[in-house]
């Protein structure tokens, strides 16, 4: 029976004892991801151990983390495509940490709060539906599969240096709205991402679409944003 | 966070697009500027060429674009980086406005260098 090697990296804040890594060894048949590795190592070796989980299913975002030095979701993360004998696995660095793999991800939802996530109308909705052709529809493809696992905020360094800034994943979703033909915020969530704290601190560096892992690209997203702000303030324009 | 203290966050369009609007500036004026000087005057940087060559207006006008936008885009470069670094509030004005003062300064200090060369 193959065998995989963790090593997890522990932190308990309670414990006294500084971060350090723990390593386990965990049997299995066929296939294993790091996410069932990690329930293994809760339920057969140290049941203290920390870590988020939901979906299972690439989805919900719960259980970014950084497996063998890249960011991955532990639930899509198979342990046969791991190279090397040790997997290594790590919380979201540059993040404040609550306990092992678990971080405090409060700062990053305040601030995807303020760019206004979600559908704004001035004018009366229709009674069924808010239809859209398909090419308005296309632009939303990219975006729309954003699932907020905040691994692009954790790898960008203007997060790391800039605490106010607000950050890949807020204005990614700033983007999704911004492109949405049924959406009417015209210049109501422009002041929210148009500043120093917003879409000018992004340098372009792109290590956000090196981390997605859904290959998205927040990058591309917050130009188009860049673009959007300079139209909108110089020429009027308000789409 | 709250909302309003983020909106309270303003600017930051204009140093972004000036960044860019500069970039252009320099590659087109630093091209005519360079084919004038080295492939036109090849080997041949003497006093009178370049008297000769900023005693043309448009050149004159190529040199102080290049001037100027070389000075706000370096600049520019460099407060954005310093910016990265959290100084909120009073200490970033003074990070502006002592940006301005030394391109301001140096500005003026090249074109006073150019100037005797223009007006002969």
């Amino acid at each position: 029976m193959p065998e995989a090697r963790f090593h997890i990296k522990r932190f308990d804040p309670k414990s006294g004892v500084g971060a350090h890594y723990d390593e386990f060894t965990v049997p299995y048949e066929g296939s294993l991801t790091v996410l069932e590795g990690l329930f293994y190592v809760q339920e057969h070796f140290d049941g203290s151990l920390c870590f988020r989980y939901c979906c299972r299913a690439a989805v919900c975002g719960s259980c970014a983390m950084y497996i063998d030095g890249r960011y991955r979701l532990a639930c899509q993360s198979n342990v046969n495509h791991l190279k090397g004998d040790v997997i290594v696995v790590e919380p979201l660095p540059h993040m404040p940490l609550v306990k092992d793999l678990v971080c405090d991800m409060s700062e990053f939802f305040a601030k995807y709060e303020t760019i206004k996530p979600w559908l704004i109308r001035t004018s009366q909705n229709p009674e069924k539906e808010l239809p859209q052709t398909p090419k308005e529809r296309l632009k939303l493809d990219m975006p729309v599969d954003c699932i907020l696992c905040g691994a692009c905020y954790s790898s960008c360094p203007s997060v790391w240096t800039e605490g106010d800034y607000l950050g890949p994943a807020a204005l990614l979703k700033a983007y999704r709205f911004e492109v949405d033909s049924r959406d009417e915020a015209r210049r109501e969530r422009l002041p929210y991402f148009d500043n120093e704290r917003g879409v000018y601190r992004c340098h372009t560096i792109a290590n956000c679409s090196e981390a997605c892992p859904k290959e998205l690209n927040p990058t591309e997203g917050i130009q188009w944003l860049k673009r959007a702000a300079v139209r909108r303030r110089l020429f009027g324009r308000l789409k | 966070m709250r909302p309003e203290a983020m909106a309270r966050h303003q600017g930051g369009m204009w140093p972004w697009l000036m960044q860019r609007v500069t970039a252009v500036l320099v590659f087109v004026t630093m091209a005519i500027h360079l084919t004038a000087t080295h492939l036109l005057n090849i080997g041949d940087l003497s006093y009178d060429n370049i008297a000769g060559r900023l005693a043309h207006s448009g050149m004159a006008l190529v040199d102080f674009t290049l001037l100027a936008a070389v000075v706000f885009h370096a600049l520019n470069g460099v407060r954005m980086v310093w910016l990265d670094y959290s100084l909120a509030g009073s200490g970033r004005r003074v990070v502006d406005v002592a940006f301005w003062i030394i391109g301001v300064g140096v500005f003026f200090y090249g074109a006073w260098a150019l100037w005797p060369w223009i007006t002969g």
